[in-house]
C-alpha cells in the first residue's frame, strides 16, 4: 500500500501513457504529448522544486535535438549509443548555461537565461554545418532500437515510435520521481523556499543548483532527440524563443507543485494545439486568455483544478498534499 | 557619403526609437517591479492603430498625437482592472499575465487586419530626403531624431520636475515611503504603467512610416527593450536613453560589417552586463 | 578566581565591511573564550549585524582574519564555515515558510555534513530522517507541539525560536544569535533568556542583543560598538558603569536587569 502511495504519481503517469492510444488517433501526436512532457519536466525541476525561472529551455531543447540528429545522420551510430549521448550534451549544455546563470538571482537570472537562449538561436542560425540553419537538419532517420546488431524495437510506424518514447518517457518520470524526494529533491527545496537560509545552514547552493541545471538539461535535451526523430528533421525552431516560452507556459499551466502536473500541461497545450488550430487559426488568443485566467485565479494550475474538484467530489475539506511538501511519515 | 557616418546616424534614429520603446518598460519595472511582457504588443498596437488611423484619412499628425494616448488609456486601464491583482504574487505569474495578454493583442491585430502586414507612407511634407552639401538623408527619419529629443526632453522634465515624476522616482527607492508622504500611490502605478505604454505605442507610430506595420515586430520590440533597459540599468531614464543609442549605433554599426553577427552581439552585451554590472551601465552599482 | 589564559575559540583581528564609499565595520578585533557568552550590543547603526555577516560568513568582509578554533576560516563561505562549528540566527526571522517545522530542522541537522545533500536516490526516511536530534530540539525550544505546521504558519514567538533551533541543529561549537528575542513577548523573553543562558555548557555563544536585562544578566564579556567600532569591552558591570556607554546610548538604559 505504501508502495502504491509512493509511486502514485508514476502511476497515474502510467495510466496517461497506457489511456493515449485509446483516446486520440494518431501516434506522432501522442508522441509530441510525451516529449514535451520531458520538456516540461525538465523545466519544472528548474521552476518548482528550485524556483529557477529559466527561460533557457529551448536551448537544451535544440541541443538535443542537434546532436541526435548529427550522431545518427552523420556518425550513424546506433540508438543505444546515440540518444545516451544526446543526454549527456543536455548535461553539458545545461552545466555550461547554469554555471553563468547562476551566478544571478531573480529577475537578473531569468533575464541571463533569456540572453543566453538568444545568443544559442543565432549560433544556431549561423553554424549551418552542423544545424542547418534555417531550413534544420534534415534527414533524421529513426533506426530501430538495437543491442549488438540484435533488433529490439522497431520505431517505424507512428505507434510503434510511440511505444519507445513512451518507455523512455516512463523511465525518465521514475528517476525524477525518485530524485525529487529524495534528500538531494528536499534540499532543493530548501533553496527556493529560501536560498540564504539554506546557504547559513550549510548547503552548497551554486553547486546544488548546477546540479539541478545538469538534471534539467539531460531530460530536455532527450526530449528534443526524440522530437527530431520524429519529425524527421531537427527544426531551428526547436532553439527559439517562442520554444523556451512555450515550455515555460506549459510548466506553469500544468502547475509546480508536482511532476504528474507537468504532464497535464503538456498534455493540454499539445492536444489544444492540434484540435482547435484546426478549427481556428487564431486559437492562440484562446490560450491567452487562458493564461491570464491562469494567473489571476488558477496559479496552481491545471493540477490545481482537478484537485478542487477531486476534493469537491469527496467532500474532504482542508489542504490536499502536494508532492513539493515532504510527506508527513508515522 | 560616408557610409560609416550614414550608418552612425541611422543608428542614433533607431536608437531614438529604441529609448522610447524601452524607457516605458525600465520605469515600469523600476516603479512596479513589474515585467511586462506586453510591452512589445503596445508597440505593435501604436503601429497598427497608426496605420488605421492614416487610411481613414486622418492626419499623420492628429495620429501621433492621439494614437499614443488612446494606447496609454488603455494600459492605464488594464492595470487597474487585471495587472494589479498579480503584483502580490510570484513573479511567474507576473510573466505568464503578460505573455498572455500579447498574445491576445498578436492574435487581435491579425484577425483585424491580417497576417501579412501594412505599409504606412509618411507625411507628404516629410517625404524626400534633405540635402546639406555632402550629406543627404532621409527627411522623415531626421524628423524622427529631432521629435524623440524633444520628446526625451519632455518625458526628463516630467521625471525630474514635476510632483507625479518626484513620486514615481521616489517610489522607486520605496513605495512604503510614497504613501507615508499622502500620496496615493495605487494612482501612481496606474498612471505610471499608463505613461510606458503611452511611450511605447509612440516609437510604433514613429517605426510604422519607416518599417511598417506587421504583427511580429512586437516580439521583435519585446526583445530589443529587454536588451536595452538591462544594458541601460532598469528603472532609469538616463539608462534608457544611453541604453538605446548604444544599441541601435552598434546594430546599425554591425548591419554594414557583420550582418549576421548583428543580433548576436546585442544579446552577447545584454549577457555581458547581466553578469558584470547587472543593474547595468547606467545603474546603481 | 584567577582565571587561566584560554585560547579564544574566536579571534577576528582587523576586520573591514565596506559597502562602496560606506564603511559598516572598521578596525575591529574580537576574541571569543569558549563555552562563555559573549554579546555584542550598542546603538542602532554601529555594525553589528555586519559584523557578524563577516564573522559567520555570510558576507566576505573587506579586510582582516578570522580564526576559528584554530582553522583560518577567512575565506570561507557560509557554508562552508558551518562544517567548522559555527552556525547563526537571523535578526529577520529566516526559515523555509512552506515546509513545515520538523523538515526545518531536518534540513538544519543534515546541513552539517558536507555531501549530505548530494544523495539523489534515498528519501529523507529512516536514519536519515534524523528523528532523534530533531524531536530533541523541538523539545527544547517548546515546539513540538508545532512540529507538523509549515514554519510560515507559526507565531512570531515561535518562529524566533525556530530562529535559535535551526542554528542549534547543527551542534555548532559557536553559536551566533542575532536579536534571538526582538519582536517576543514578555512570557515568551523569559523563556529564550534561560535557554540561552543554558547553551553555555556544551557551546560558545555570541549574542546580538537589544534586551539589557538579557545581556547584563547571562554575559560573560560584552563588547560595545558604536559606528562601526568597539567603543569598550568588559564584564557586565564595567560596561554598566562605563560613562562612554552611558554617552554612546544616551540615557540609562544600560543599567539593565532585573525588575
Amino acid at each position: 500500500m505504501q508502495a502504491i502511495k509512493d509511486n502514485h504519481q508514476w502511476l497515474m503517469a502510467l495510466a496517461v501513457v497506457l489511456a493515449m492510444p485509446l483516446l486520440i488517433d494518431s501516434g506522432s501526436l501522442a508522441s509530441e504529448v510525451l516529449i514535451y512532457a520531458l520538456a516540461v519536466l525538465g523545466c519544472n525541476l528548474l521552476l518548482g522544486f528550485t524556483g529557477l525561472l529559466s527561460f533557457g529551455q529551448g536551448i537544451f531543447f535544440g541541443v538535443g535535438s542537434y546532436t541526435l540528429g548529427n550522431l545518427l545522420v552523420r556518425l550513424d551510430l546506433p540508438l543505444a549509443a546515440a540518444l545516451p549521448l544526446t543526454v549527456l550534451a543536455g548535461v553539458v549544455s545545461a552545466v555550461l548555461v547554469g554555471w553563468l546563470a547562476i551566478r544571478q538571482r531573480n529577475v537578473y537570472f531569468a533575464l541571463l537565461t533569456l540572453a543566453m537562449a538568444q545568443m544559442f538561436y543565432f549560433l544556431a542560425y549561423t553554424m549551418t554545418d552542423l544545424t542547418g540553419g534555417d531550413n534544420g537538419l534534415l534527414g533524421v532517420p529513426r533506426p530501430p532500437l538495437s543491442i549488438l546488431g540484435v533488433e529490439l524495437l522497431s520505431l517505424e510506424s507512428p505507434w510503434q515510435f510511440y511505444r519507445f518514447v513512451a518507455l523512455c518517457f516512463l523511465v525518465a518520470f521514475w528517476l525524477l520521481q525518485r530524485v525529487t524526494t529524495s534528500v538531494f529533491g528536499r534540499t532543493l527545496l530548501a533553496i527556493r523556499d529560501n536560498e540564504a537560509r539554506a546557504a547559513a545552514v550549510g548547503y552548497d547552493v551554486h553547486g546544488l543548483k548546477l546540479a539541478v541545471f545538469a538534471l534539467s538539461g539531460g531530460v530536455t535535451a532527450l526530449a528534443g532527440g526524440l522530437l527530431a526523430m520524429m519529425a524527421g528533421i531537427a527544426p531551428l525552431s526547436s532553439i527559439e524563443y517562442h520554444s523556451s516560452e512555450m515550455i515555460l507556459v506549459m510548466t506553469i499551466i500544468g502547475g509546480t507543485s508536482n511532476l504528474f502536473a507537468s504532464l497535464l500541461g503538456a498534455g493540454f497545450y499539445v492536444l489544444s494545439a492540434d484540435w482547435l488550430s484546426f478549427i481556428w487559426p487564431r486559437w492562440l488568443l484562446l490560450l491567452g486568455v487562458l493564461l491570464m485566467l491562469v494567473s489571476l485565479y488558477m496559479q496552481r494550475g491545471l493540477w490545481g483544478v482537478l484537485e478542487s474538484l477531486w476534493r469537491l467530489l469527496r467532500g474532504r475539506r482542508g489542504a490536499a498534499p502536494d508532492a513539493t511538501q515532504p510527506e508527513q511519515r508515522p | 557619403m560616408n557610409v560609416y557616418l550614414l550608418q552612425v546616424v541611422n543608428g542614433i534614429g533607431i536608437g531614438m526609437l529604441y529609448f522610447l520603446l524601452a524607457v516605458g518598460m525600465s520605469i515600469i519595472f523600476g516603479l512596479l517591479r513589474f515585467v511586462n511582457f506586453a510591452h512589445g504588443a503596445f508597440y505593435l498596437l501604436g503601429a497598427y492603430f497608426c496605420y488605421q488611423a492614416v487610411e481613414w484619412g486622418l492626419d499623420f499628425w492628429l495620429a501621433l498625437a492621439i494614437v499614443p494616448l488612446a494606447v496609454g488609456f488603455v494600459g492605464w486601464a488594464l492595470e487597474r482592472a487585471v495587472l494589479r491583482h498579480v503584483y502580490d504574487k510570484a513573479h511567474e505569474f507576473h510573466i505568464l499575465l503578460t505573455v498572455g495578454l500579447a498574445l491576445i493583442i498578436q492574435e487581435g491585430v491579425i484577425m483585424v487586419w491580417g497576417p501579412i502586414g501594412e505599409n504606412v507612407a509618411p507625411p507628404d511634407v516629410l517625404k524626400g530626403v534633405v540635402m546639406w552639401g555632402a550629406f543627404i538623408y532621409p527627411k522623415y527619419r531626421l524628423f524622427v531624431i529631432l521629435f524623440t529629443a524633444v520628446i526625451a526632453a519632455g518625458l526628463w522634465w516630467l521625471l525630474e520636475g514635476t510632483r507625479l515624476g518626484s513620486a514615481v522616482r521616489a517610489g522607486s527607492e520605496s513605495t512604503e515611503m510614497v504613501s507615508l508622504l499622502g500620496l496615493n500611490v495605487t494612482q501612481i502605478f496606474s498612471l505610471t504603467f499608463g505613461l510606458g505604454v503611452a511611450t511605447a505605442a509612440l516609437a510604433g507610430v514613429l517605426a510604422a512610416p519607416i518599417r511598417g506595420a506587421e504583427p511580429f515586430m512586437g516580439l521583435e520590440a519585446l526583445g530589443i527593450a529587454f536588451v536595452v533597459v538591462v544594458v541601460g540599468g532598469m528603472g532609469r531614464f538616463s539608462g534608457a536613453l544611453v541604453g538605446g543609442l548604444l544599441i541601435g549605433i552598434v546594430q546599425s554599426l554591425m548591419s554594414t560589417l557583420w550582418p549576421q553577427g548583428a543580433q548576436l552581439m546585442i544579446y552577447v552585451a545584454m549577457g555581458a552586463v547581466l553578469l558584470l554590472r547587472p543593474h547595468g551601465l547606467l545603474g546603481r552599482g | 578566581m584567577t582565571a587561566t589564559p584560554v585560547r579564544p575559540i574566536l579571534r577576528a583581528q582587523g576586520i573591514v565591511k565596506r559597502f562602496g564609499k560606506f564603511t559598516a565595520v572598521q578596525d575591529v578585533n574580537l576574541s571569543v573564550a569558549p563555552n562563555t557568552i559573549h554579546s555584542v550590543i550598542g546603538p542602532n547603526g554601529a555594525g553589528k549585524t555586519t559584523l557578524f555577516h563577516t564573522l559567520t560568513g555570510t558576507l566576505p568582509a573587506t579586510a582582516g582574519t578570522i580564526e576559528f578554533d584554530g582553522v583560518d576560516v577567512t575565506a570561507l563561505a557560509d557554508h562552508q564555515r558551518v562544517r567548522h562549528g559555527i552556525a547563526r540566527s537571523f535578526q529577520v526571522t529566516s526559515l523555509f515558510p512552506s515546509l513545515d517545522v520538523r523538515e526545518n530542522l531536518r534540513l538544519a541537522v543534515q546541513g552539517v555534513h558536507r555531501l549530505a545533500a548530494a544523495d539523489g536516490w534515498l528519501p529523507p526516511t529512516g536514519p536519515r530522517a534524523r528523528r532523534e536530534l530533531v524531536d530533541e530540539i523541538l523539545e527544547r525550544m517548546g515546539l513540538t507541539r508545532v512540529g507538523g505546521l509549515p514554519a510560515g504558519t507559526l507565531s512570531h514567538g515561535q518562529q524566533r525560536r525556530l530562529e535559535v533551533g535551526m542554528a542549534l541543529a547543527a551542534r555548532p561549537k559557536a553559536i551566533f544569535l542575532d536579536e534571538p528575542t526582538s519582536g517576543m513577548g514578555v512570557d515568551d523573553i523569559g523563556g529564550m533568556k534561560a535557554l540561552i543562558h543554558g547553551l553555555r555548557g556544551d557551546h560558545t555563544v555570541v549574542l546580538i542583543e537589544h534586551n539589557m536585562g538579557i545581556v547584563m544578566d547571562i554575559s560573560d564579556t560584552i563588547t560595545v560598538m558604536q559606528q562601526g567600532r568597539v567603543l569598550v569591552e568588559g564584564k557586565p558591570e564595567d560596561i554598566r558603569n562605563d560613562a562612554r556607554v552611558r554617552t554612546a546610548y544616551l540615557g540609562n538604559m544600560i543599567t539593565g536587569g532585573a525588575a
